[in-house]
């Protein structure tokens, strides 16, 4: 009993050394970063707008950003990934549990460690609005929240099928520019962002971030306004466009970034020039207080952690180290009981006839549990 | 400083030498050629942790998985039981699997008896669950919920088996893939880095016919005598692969998982694969390398012998090569199995028949459970059940609890008495409803999905039954372990319906429409309504004033040409 009364005082303690060492310990890149107004921490908001097995490229979009921001370093608790159809596991994929962003099959941008926050019919406007505006019901799991502060960075990449001024979500309802522009504004406004990159990859994507009006946002499109954005090639195996134009030139840049690399963001926004996308990628760089050119790419994609690695590690002997004794007392006194399984299904012989003798009012004691030794 | 750590390391590994007493983990692996096409492999991960209930403090563990204990102690759970499957379990030819599942999602879960509101901890429960397995387990609600009575009693210890503290659900439609499996993975205390679960690759384990992977969670005996409490997680993944698939029957881990195993699990108290070789007097295969021991078990009627391997913690590749000769393999169905169908043609009146087969010499007890959808109103008054195509078989027992649009399901429970050696038919007759515009899916046409019937029975004799005896967590456990009865809960297959689906895109025809019948009726309507036909008096000029007219015209058209003239020049 004295090991419990004394684990308050014992957690208290552990507390106040654990903050005082953690403060001690923390990365100076964090802690100038964190004095000087820059972003602690980075976020990723991934959606997969589209249903239906001939949308198998935006699976493949969504998933190639996913696994980028993955290799940056950014965690799977603090990505949101929200696809709305199941195609790795789709009876159609020819080669189960796998998407890949070419028909040559060089990366597998689905992995062995996915972790799909939003899937099928929870991919709506109403979740994705709710979940960046952070107006989530009560017991939502902490993996469906984004949990940003002043101090994040967030990516918000969208793809799917999309029209001027707004993007369809699942084939049945749609997003419009200005609900966009309005969330985003919610955002600023609750101190949920510090700096965002919005990048969408549909037709006419330039029409979404047309609206926006709030700060520090830098924006990019796969399309001008009037324009459509082009899938990249068909994998005859799948028998559908594997991959977008822009996604996949996209991917392809950043598969050469490294987490210590010091590409900028100037390069990422060119990374698909006419020549190869077909359609005009479009930037919005007027809310946007950096210039592009000297922030890095990581700003957005990479990820900001509070980590340093201990270089000293003290070892302990257990056997030297002696148990107290209290709590095995306090279990022994405590009077002996048996317990017992209970039957996995009832005896219905039984059953019946006390259902009868119920019945017939011979018997009218309440209906017994069946408990017994039973296995 | 120095001095602080060294103390808080001090407390740290104290707390943990306790727990390294009190949790035990075992990983085991079931190999099991199936009847002719298939083999079977069943992994089952079992913690046990020696922590007395009353305890509320689920925080301090050492192999439980935290997010785990963590959940019993905030939502006050004594049983939870979860599968996600992809694919049906077949069990006329396969027999009986370890853990049964039905097709897509399915949970239920007991509820301590002094929870209050159990429902909210209910819908709490699923929510989390949704978070914690990557599955969208957040729709379980009211409207697809029962609290069955006799189906689903608790695996194990409990004070109160009252089922109102029960909640069942399943979702049928969910999909299974890596991005369940790598939570999965994450709950064992190896993760995948070592051990059993280090064969878990994803690519392999969705390349299968069947694919299953469940959480089972209860309190057991902690000692013989059974006066102390244990928890205990059971996890399972379990697999069928289908020669045609692989290529060939002779199977290796190579070819079933990709790779060879690299060593136990080093926090397991006990790493073993365990081969069946009933199949081998129907067709002989050779083992490499060679087993360790080989164990007899006799159970329920049933021999068996099972080669047994201890993994080392070095590299281990098991695989079996068979023989050339003919393949005489007889399938013996086992006692007990069902399947499920829709009758009825049209969009208006339908029938759910549920076939059970008892091919066992004496009369069966089973219970049949449906939990059938809001939207499929099925009429009681319908209920048939007819044995043997002429025997109307009065149910024993009958419960049933009417479903109310949006909140309800229809809960249906039916104990029967299946005479022997007879195929039973169960009948029940619905209509199909219209749904609000809204409550449609965006994939409306796909058809809305029916889970599968659960007929339970408590089995005399073990014939093709692999299952595990309620006091054992391990496959160990379930070798030589005769009992009174055997435990089979058998799923059905699920069933899709194609509800009256309207065409989302007739308001916009009919927009358009109606849009060019008014703008073709509105001109002619607004002119014949608006103007007034009056008869114009002929132009009676004079002639020379009308040359004189044409004159002027002719000369004012030519000066203006010039003028024009002169700008493009």
């Amino acid at each position: 009993m004295n090991y419990i009364k004394l684990k308050p005082n014992l957690s208290l303690f552990l507390v106040i050394i654990s903050v005082l060492a953690t403060y001690a310990q923390l990365d100076p890149r964090f802690v100038e970063n964190v004095k000087r107004g820059k972003h602690t921490n980075n976020w990723a908001v991934l959606v997969d707008t589209s249903r239906f097995w001939f949308n198998y490229r935006h699976v493949a979009n969504v998933l190639s950003i996913y696994r980028s921001v993955k290799r940056l370093g950014i965690p799977d608790s603090q990505i949101i990934l929200m696809i709305a159809d199941d195609m790795a596991c789709n009876p159609r994929n020819p080669r189960p549990a796998t998407v890949f962003n070419n028909a040559n099959q060089h990366i597998n941008v689905y992995g062995d460690d996915v972790e799909v926050d939003y899937r099928g019919y929870e991919v709506t406007v109403e979740n994705f609005v709710r979940l960046i505006t952070g107006r989530l019901f009560p017991g939502t799991p902490r993996s469906k929240q984004l949990l940003t502060d002043a101090g994040s960075n967030v990516l918000i990449y969208l793809t799917g099928h999309g029209g001027d001024g707004f993007l369809k979500f699942q084939d049945s309802e749609e997003i419009t520019s200005q609900e966009m522009a309005d969330a985003l504004e919610q955002m600023w406004q609750k101190q949920r962002y510090h700096e965002v990159f919005f990048m969408i990859d549909t037709c006419q994507a330039a029409s979404m971030y047309e609206r926006f009006y709030s700060p520090n946002i830098l924006a990019v499109g796969s399309s001008m306004v009037g324009e459509d954005s082009l899938s990249h090639h068909v994998d005859p195996a799948i028998g559908v466009y594997i991959i977008d134009r822009y996604t996949y030139y996209a991917l392809e840049f950043l598969e050469t970034v490294s987490p210590e690399s010091n590409r900028s963001m100037g390069e990422f926004l060119k990374v698909c020039p006419k020549s190869v996308c077909i359609s005009t990628v479009g930037v919005r760089k007027d809310l946007f207080t950096r210039d592009p050119d000297t922030v890095p790419v990581t700003d957005f994609f990479g990820s900001v952690r509070p980590i340093k690695l201990l270089e000293k590690v003290t070892m302990m002997d257990i056997s030297e180290i002696e148990l107290p004794k209290e709590v095995e007392k306090a279990v022994d006194n405590e009077p002996k009981k048996r317990y017992y399984y209970t039957r996995p299904l009832p005896d219905f012989d039984l059953l019946v006839a006390e259902t009868k003798k119920l019945e017939t009012g011979i018997d009218k004691e309440r209906e017994k549990e069946y408990v017994g030794y039973w296995y | 400083m120095r001095l602080i750590f060294v103390l808080y390391c001090f407390l740290h590994v104290k707390s943990s030498t306790f727990a390294i007493q009190e949790d035990t983990f075992t990983e085991e692996l079931l190999i099991k050629p199936l009847f002719s096409e298939q083999v079977y492999a069943h992994f089952q991960f079992a913690t046990t942790w020696n922590i007395d209930p009353k305890n509320e403090n689920y925080h301090h563990s050492h192999l439980f998985p935290r997010p785990i204990g963590e959940t019993i102690e905030r939502l006050n759970i004594q049983e939870l039981h979860i599968s996600l499957t992809g694919g049906l379990w077949r069990y006329e030819t396969w027999g009986y699997p370890v853990v049964d599942a039905a097709p897509g999602a399915e949970i239920w879960a007991w509820f301590k008896h002094n929870t209050d509101n159990v429902d909210t901890n209910w819908k709490l429960l699923s929510n989390s669950l949704s978070g914690l397995l990557c599955a969208s387990f957040n729709f379980v609600d009211g409207s697809n919920t029962v609290s069955p009575q006799f189906s689903f009693r608790p695996r194990g210890i409990v004070e109160s088996s009252n089922n109102t503290f029960l909640r069942y659900a399943s979702l049928p439609r969910e999909i299974v893939c890596t991005e369940n499996l790598t939570p999965f993975k994450k709950l064992l205390p190896c993760e995948s880095k070592s051990g059993l679960a280090s064969l878990l690759n994803s690519g392999y384990i969705h390349n299968t016919k069947y694919h299953s992977v469940s959480l089972h969670l209860r309190q057991i005996c902690a000692t013989e005598a059974c006066d102390k409490l244990a928890q205990e997680l059971q996890l399972s993944v379990s697999l069928v692969y289908d020669y045609a698939i692989m290529g060939t029957k002779n199977w290796s881990f190579k070819k079933l998982f990709g790779h060879g195993l690299n060593g136990n699990c080093p926090l397991a108290s006990r790493s073993n694969i365990f081969v069946d070789l009933s199949s081998k007097t129907s067709h002989d295969f050779e083992l490499t390398p060679e087993p360790d021991d080989v164990i007899y078990s006799i159970r329920g009627g049933q021999e068996q012998m099972f080669a047994k391997y201890d993994i080392p913690p070095y590299f281990l590749s098991v695989g079996a090569k068979y023989q050339n000769n003919l393949d005489f393999n007889v399938n013996i169905p086992p006692p007990l199995h069902a399947c499920q169908y829709l009758t009825g043609y049209g969009q208006e009146r339908g029938g759910i028949v549920t076939e059970i087969y008892n091919n066992h010499w004496k009369s069966l007890d089973i219970v049949l459970l449906q939990n059938i959808a809001w939207f499929v109103p099925v009429y009681l008054h319908t209920l048939k059940i007819v044995s043997n195509n002429n025997q109307v078989i009065e149910p024993s027992v009958l419960k049933y609890g009417p479903g109310k649009q949006r909140e309800k399901p229809y809960y249906l429970e039916v104990v029967l008495k299946l005479p022997p050696r007879s195929l039973t038919k169960i009948s029940i007759d619905f209509d199909y409803v219209f749904l609000k515009w809204q409550e449609y899916p965006p994939d409306a046409n796909h058809g809305f999905y029916i889970g599968s019937a659960i007929i339970s029975s408590y089995l005399p004799l073990a014939k093709n039954y692999t299952g595990l005896p309620q006091d054992a967590s391990t496959i160990t456990g379930s070798f030589n372990a005769s009992r009174v009865g055997y435990l089979v809960q058998i799923r059905t297959e699920n069933m899709v319906i194609t509800l009256p689906t309207p065409d989302f895109s007739m308001p916009y025809n009919v927009i358009c429409l109606a849009c060019t019948v008014v703008a073709l009726a509105f001109g002619p309507l607004h002119n014949i309504t608006t103007k007034r036909l009056i008869l114009k008096k002929k132009n009676r000029k004079k002639l020379l004033e009308r040359l004189k007219n044409k004159f002027v015209e002719k000369f004012f058209k030519k000066k203006e040409e010039k003028s024009e003239n002169d700008k493009n020049e």
